[in-house]
């Protein structure tokens, strides 16, 4: 953005300094004003360029900050001794030891494993911790078992490894690199900008060149003709607006940030605002990214859990004397414990020891009963059998307070109901007939259905003749029974969505925004939560889903009626690219399963190949590629790895969705809000330029200098045109279409045609009422002034007549003359405050938006008035600046002017809201 | 966003632009059908139309409210200008220079004076009356033909050797050169003293005034309360015959009004209040 401004501004100043050196040449007591503007150009160029990166820079920082990945020492045995050295000092072959809550400082080969466990969710986005052995397991060195990554944590365990890859070599690195050399589109207001300068620079060029020949044929001399050429050409460089609007995006840039999207570049901002596909990760964006309980099931009955944060609604009927029992089930069959010192923690938020299912039912209890700690105290635990592969259950025995001893169980539902032969119904013990195998099986199969993790628990009063107090279980040999227990219920588990999900993906559906899920989770569980947040709606089916309705084979079904589609990892591989656009095209919900972060990249290139401007999320490292590939790479502030937030433009300080869309809103107002500012800005362009033309078509005295209108640029107009950046947003933003990247430009013709022509001219001809009342209270009536130029100007002329017959020196006229421009100034003010009240609206009332909600909109018409008046009272008054001290009756010279600016702007807006789709609201609205 | 990316060749895009300029299958010239062109245009021409009219509407409100006699303010008017003849301006201000032997060097300058004389010639001034009040001419009426004002006679020969009647060379061929002095004409000014005054350090007799002691007659300032500038009024001038210049070195003479409400001493303009020139005279 800031390049193809620049560019803009750099050809004006190269521009200034030749006409200087033109009119030095010529005449070496020329006016130094085109120097100035050249400087001034350049200036505004570098303090704005620096202003970007200062802005950028702070973000950088902030993700800098987040975490600290790359490793520091590593522990290496060189020598034969162990040693503790930089990271970066080891080479190929090292032989280092890694212990838990190590990072791995390379790409290691497992020589030697204790139980090591390592995270490698920033490198692949599994966030089960795997183990580590030295077997090798698999081809590819991403899923064979005894490699070790660089950056990635060993979490328990320890290892000895040899190093084989360092650096840049590093599958770390390699991706990294992969990443840098995916070549990064132009974002679209880049686009926008580069277009919007094509139209200014047509402009300029084109009204130059036809004033140049107008010039010609008024024989002035060529080289003269030449520097009103180049004066045209830098009247219509809006200095101000690379400012203004850099400063926008920078105000917006920090808005986002306070509602957790931190923008890394300014011109992201926008670009979030015109996505109009978001490809979104699952686990920990969407979901939770915790195991909670979803559903259970006991008396027959499915009843649902409050999943949403704090799981404080838990709203199922809880008297059954069977909840009762599964309940101290779920309390005593645990191994996770809270962490110590936590008492003040909230329950959500507690550090659990324990893998994700039982922490979640230790919370869930926890929630529900509170102090799960004590009842467990209270039941002692005589003997405990932990989970394993082998026979898929859990078990442990506890005291109980009627001298019986308990035994709980829980684990995969269909071990758990081999073991039973009774099931627990409203609290009695009933044989576990055919009807209630049939009932566990539907239930079962219905929560598996919903991609829950189901578990099943059972227990056992052992009797207290057989088991007396003073039993001694052994685990080994199993002195007790494990079979005839009875059935109590089954809880399932899942990741859940975060509760401002579905509203988030509502509004994007309502905005247009295609919200797809890549997941590497199972397809039925991908779909589950799709369907839950909405990504796939209610109403719609796959292929599949028609299938089983009209029981007729896959392949007959018509692809065109399914919205929805769910696609796994698997059928992407196979899938040409010409399928690919397809499937993008035909299906509006789409979730892509069992996907590796690699295939990412192909799905964004897909969405691309329709046009879209695509907003991925990422956290590993492995979406670093399809995060730079991307319109616009979103990486997670809290699971995301270094590489992906610095291959990404935003970093999601929350990792959640809904603040994408947020975002985008933010996004789509700031755009809107540009063109408003631009408006503005053009406006007070041909106010600005008419001067010059009038000066050469009809040789009146300048009404209007270089100096005075950088005064108006850089002056007067820039808190105003930043204060449009503070705009509330029309109408409902988020119920329209994403803006079509070539058909809604940011600068439309309307746009252009509208400022130029309509309210520049009326500002111009109000700004040329203030020149002549000014010229003619002092002597000089408007006939006179016509073609009075050549006179006015000689410098030997030192008693020039005006209307009355006052004779004239050449510094009193120079005087008049800069009292005209100070006039001129005031005029284009007074009706710039008209235009910045118009521009708070494209399409409603000045009413209707309300005068008094964007206060910022006063800050700057105060600041306008303040800055003119300094100007005006005295303090413009240096030679240089070429303002005078003015009367206060100048002031009023122009207000009719404002007055009808404004009542022809709601007269078009009333029009356009009047006759949508007619010939004025295409010709007028912009 | 492959297609932004996508490198045109030339023959693309001027095929593009043609399709612009005409598209045969919509009929549109330039974006616009014919008939869209001439709704455009229409509204346009109704647009400026009526800015026309409202500032001509302003221009003639304006017109109408300025006095068409005096002029409202006179900001930049303070004080009058003073302006010499002959003037030639060289790099810094008014320089003569000029060759007592060589009559091209003087010719130009004498020609100027000339033909600045010419409307102080009786047959110029005939329509204006003789004053010798001596006081400020007020006049409430107009008299003169055309509902306008008298003006005052000033003939050239009030100048006496320096009217170029006597002496056409107005001095220039002798070394002792007539340079005539005006004040600018400046509505509503009210002079209370009334001296050219060049401050020359040289004897008394360096120079002379004439009319004599470098006096304006009060009635020929453009009186207050007098309105706009009589038709045949010609501003009152003073000349000044310098009569023992030193030869062959420049000379810087300063001319200024010595008046209460007279500035001379505007950094900014020279011309303010007095008039300052270099002379040369070579022989």
């Amino acid at each position: 953005m800031v390049g193809g401004f620049s560019s803009l501004l750099w050809a004006g100043a190269i521009l200034c300094f030749i006409a200087y050196v033109i009119e030095f040449t010529k005449d070496n007591s020329a006016s130094m004003d085109n120097l100035f503007l050249g400087i001034v150009l350049v200036l505004v160029v570098i303090l704005t360029g620096m202003f970007a990166y200062y802005q950028e820079a702070k973000s950088t920082n902030i993700i800098g900050s987040i975490s600290k990945m790359i490793p520091r020492k590593a522990l290496v045995i060189r020598d034969g001794e162990k040693k503790e050295i930089p990271a970066e000092e080891l080479v190929v072959g090292d032989i280092v030891e890694i212990k838990g809550g190590d990072q791995i400082p390379a790409d290691i080969r497992i020589l030697d494993s204790q139980g090591c466990k390592v995270d490698n969710s920033s490198l692949t986005g599994e966030s089960e911790p795997q183990l580590r052995s030295c077997h090798f397991t698999h081809e590819n060195p991403l899923e064979t078992k005894n490699i070790g990554f660089y950056s990635t944590t060993c979490l328990e365990g320890t290892a000895t490894g040899m190093v084989i890859n360092t650096g840049d070599r590093t599958i770390i690195g390699r991706i990294a690199s992969l990443a840098s050399s995916v070549g990064q589109e132009k974002t679209p207001i880049a686009i926008e900008i580069e277009h919007f300068v094509h139209i200014v620079a047509g402009v300029a060029v084109s009204i130059g060149i036809v004033f140049f020949i107008i010039a010609i044929c008024m024989k002035y001399r060529v080289l003269d003709a030449v520097i009103f050429l180049i004066g045209i050409i830098l009247a219509n460089v809006p200095e101000g607006l690379v400012a203004a609007v850099t400063v926008s995006l920078s105000l917006t840039a920090k808005r986002m940030a306070k509602k957790n999207c931190l923008v890394k570049n300014l011109e992201a901002v926008e670009t979030l605002g015109s996505t109009s596909i978001i490809c979104s990760d699952k686990t920990g964006t969407l979901t939770q990214n915790r195991m909670t309980v979803a559903h259970l099931w006991f008396d027959n009955q499915i009843y649902r859990a409050d999943t949403s944060e704090d799981q404080k609604a838990q709203s199922f009927d809880q008297s059954s004397a069977t909840w009762a029992s599964l309940l101290n089930i779920v309390t005593l069959c645990n191994r996770a414990e809270f962490g110590a010192g936590q008492e003040n923690v909230s329950i959500m938020k507690k550090i659990v020891m324990g893998d994700a299912s039982e922490t979640a039912l230790l919370k869930f209890s926890e929630v529900i009963m509170g102090d799960v700690i004590e009842r467990r105290k209270r039941n002692k635990k005589v003997a405990e059998i932990p989970f394993n592969s082998l026979n898929k259950f859990q078990l442990s025995i506890h005291e109980t307070d009627d001298k019986r001893f308990l035994l709980v169980m829980k684990g995969a539902p269909e071990a758990i109901l081999e073991k039973c032969s009774t099931i627990m119904f409203n609290g009695q013990e009933q044989p576990l007939d055919e009807s209630a195998r049939e009932a566990f099986q539907t239930a079962y199969m219905l929560l598996g259905g919903l991609g829950e993790r189901v578990l099943g628990f059972c227990h056992l009063y052992l009797p207290e003749d057989e088991f007396p107090d003073t039993y001694s279980f052994d685990t080994e040999t199993m002195n007790f029974p494990t079979s005839d227990l009875c059935f109590v219920g089954l809880i399932s588990l899942i990741d859940p969505p975060r509760s401002n999900v579905p509203d988030a993906i509502i509004k994007c559906r309502s905005a247009g925004i295609k919200v797809i899920m890549v997941t590497g989770d199972h397809p039925i569980t991908a779909k589950a939560i799709a369907r839950s947040v909405g990504i796939i709606s209610a109403n719609s089916e796959t292929v599949e889903d028609i299938a089983k309705r009209l029981k007729i084979p896959v392949e007959q079904v018509n692809k065109r009626e399914a919205k929805a589609a769910v696609v796994s990892g698997m059928e992407l591989k196979e899938m040409s690219p010409e399928q690919l656009d397809e499937l993008l095209k035909n299906h509006s919900e789409i979730v892509f399963a069992r996907t590796s972060p690699q295939q990412k990249l192909i799905i964004v290139e897909g969405c691309q190949r329709q046009d879209a401007v695509v907003a991925v999320t990422g956290d590993g490292v492995n979406d670093s590629p399809a995060l730079k590939k991307a319109n616009i790479g979103i990486a997670m502030g809290f699971a995301g790895s270094d590489a992906a937030k610095i291959a990404a433009d935003m970093v999601l300080l929350d990792d959640n969705f809904a603040s994408i869309v947020t975002g985008i809103e933010e996004g789509r107002l700031i755009f809107d809000n540009l063109k408003k500012i631009i408006a503005f800005t053009l406006t007070k362009n041909i106010a600005e330029l008419c001067p010059f033309l009038i000066f050469i078509i009809a040789g009146v005295p300048l009404p209007i200098g270089t100096i005075v209108i950088l005064f108006i640029d850089l002056g007067t107009d820039i808190i105003p045109s930043i204060a449009l950046a503070y705009e509330k947003a029309e109408s409902d933003i988020m119920n329209r279409k994403p803006r079509h990247k070539k058909k809604d430009r940011l600068v439309n013709h309307q746009l252009a045609l509208y400022s130029y022509l309509h309210i520049g001219i009326l500002q111009s001809v109000g700004g040329f009422f203030a020149y002549f009342t000014a010229y003619a209270v002092q002597g000089f009536r408007p006939d006179l002034l016509l073609y009075l130029r050549p006179l006015w100007v000689d410098d030997t002329i030192n008693d020039l007549e005006d209307s009355y017959g006052q004779e004239w020196t050449k510094y009193q006229r120079n005087h008049l003359e800069w009292t005209g421009y100070t006039a001129y100034f005031v005029a284009v003010m007074v009706q710039q405050i008209a235009d910045v009240i118009i521009r708070k609206t494209r399409i409603n009332s000045i009413f209707q938006q309300g005068l008094f909600r964007n206060k910022y909109i006063w800050v700057g018409i105060a600041s306008q008035i303040i800055i003119a008046v300094i100007l005006s009272s005295g303090f413009g008054s240096v030679p240089i600046l070429s303002f005078t001290t003015l009367r206060v009756q100048y002031w009023f010279v122009a207000v009719p002017y404002a007055i009808v600016i404004w009542l022809y702007d709601e007269f078009r807006k009333l029009l356009i809201r009047r006759y949508p789709g007619s010939w004025w609201d295409k010709n007028m609205y912009y | 966003m492959a297609a932004l990316q996508e490198k045109k060749t030339c023959s693309q895009r001027m095929e593009e632009f043609r399709h612009y300029c005409w598209n045969p299958d919509t009929g549109q010239m330039l974006g616009r059908t014919l008939s869209k062109w001439v709704w455009i245009s229409l509204y346009y021409v109704a647009f400026y139309v009526v800015m026309t009219g409202l500032f001509a509407l302003a221009i003639y409100t304006l017109m109408w409210t300025i006095d068409p006699y005096t002029p409202d303010y006179q900001d930049q008017l303070k004080s009058p200008g003073v302006t010499l003849r002959p003037d030639v301006y060289g790099e810094r201000g008014l320089e003569i220079f000029y060759n007592v032997s060589d009559n091209a060097s003087w010719k130009d300058l004498t020609q100027t004076l000339h033909k600045f004389l010419t409307a102080y010639s009786p047959a110029a001034q005939e329509e204006n009356i003789n004053c010798s009040s001596g006081q400020y001419f007020n006049q409430i009426e107009f008299h003169a033909p055309n509902h306008t004002k008298f003006s005052c006679k000033f003939t050239a020969e009030m100048l006496q050797n320096c009217s170029g009647l006597t002496d056409p060379n107005f001095g220039f061929g002798e070394g002792k050169p007539c340079f005539i002095i005006k004040m600018n004409r400046v509505s509503l000014l009210r002079l209370d003293s009334k001296y050219i005054f060049p401050p020359f350090r040289q004897s008394p007799q360096s120079h002379s005034f004439l009319p004599s002691s470098a006096l304006c007659s009060k009635h020929q300032i453009p009186p207050t309360n007098q309105d706009i500038t009589p038709p045949h009024y010609s501003n009152p001038l003073v000349a000044a015959k310098f009569l023992n210049i030193p030869k062959n070195k420049e000379v810087i003479i300063v001319c200024k009004i010595i008046a209460e409400n007279v500035s001379f001493d505007n950094p900014h303009d020279p011309y303010e209040g007095k008039v300052e020139f270099k002379l040369k005279i070579q022989k």
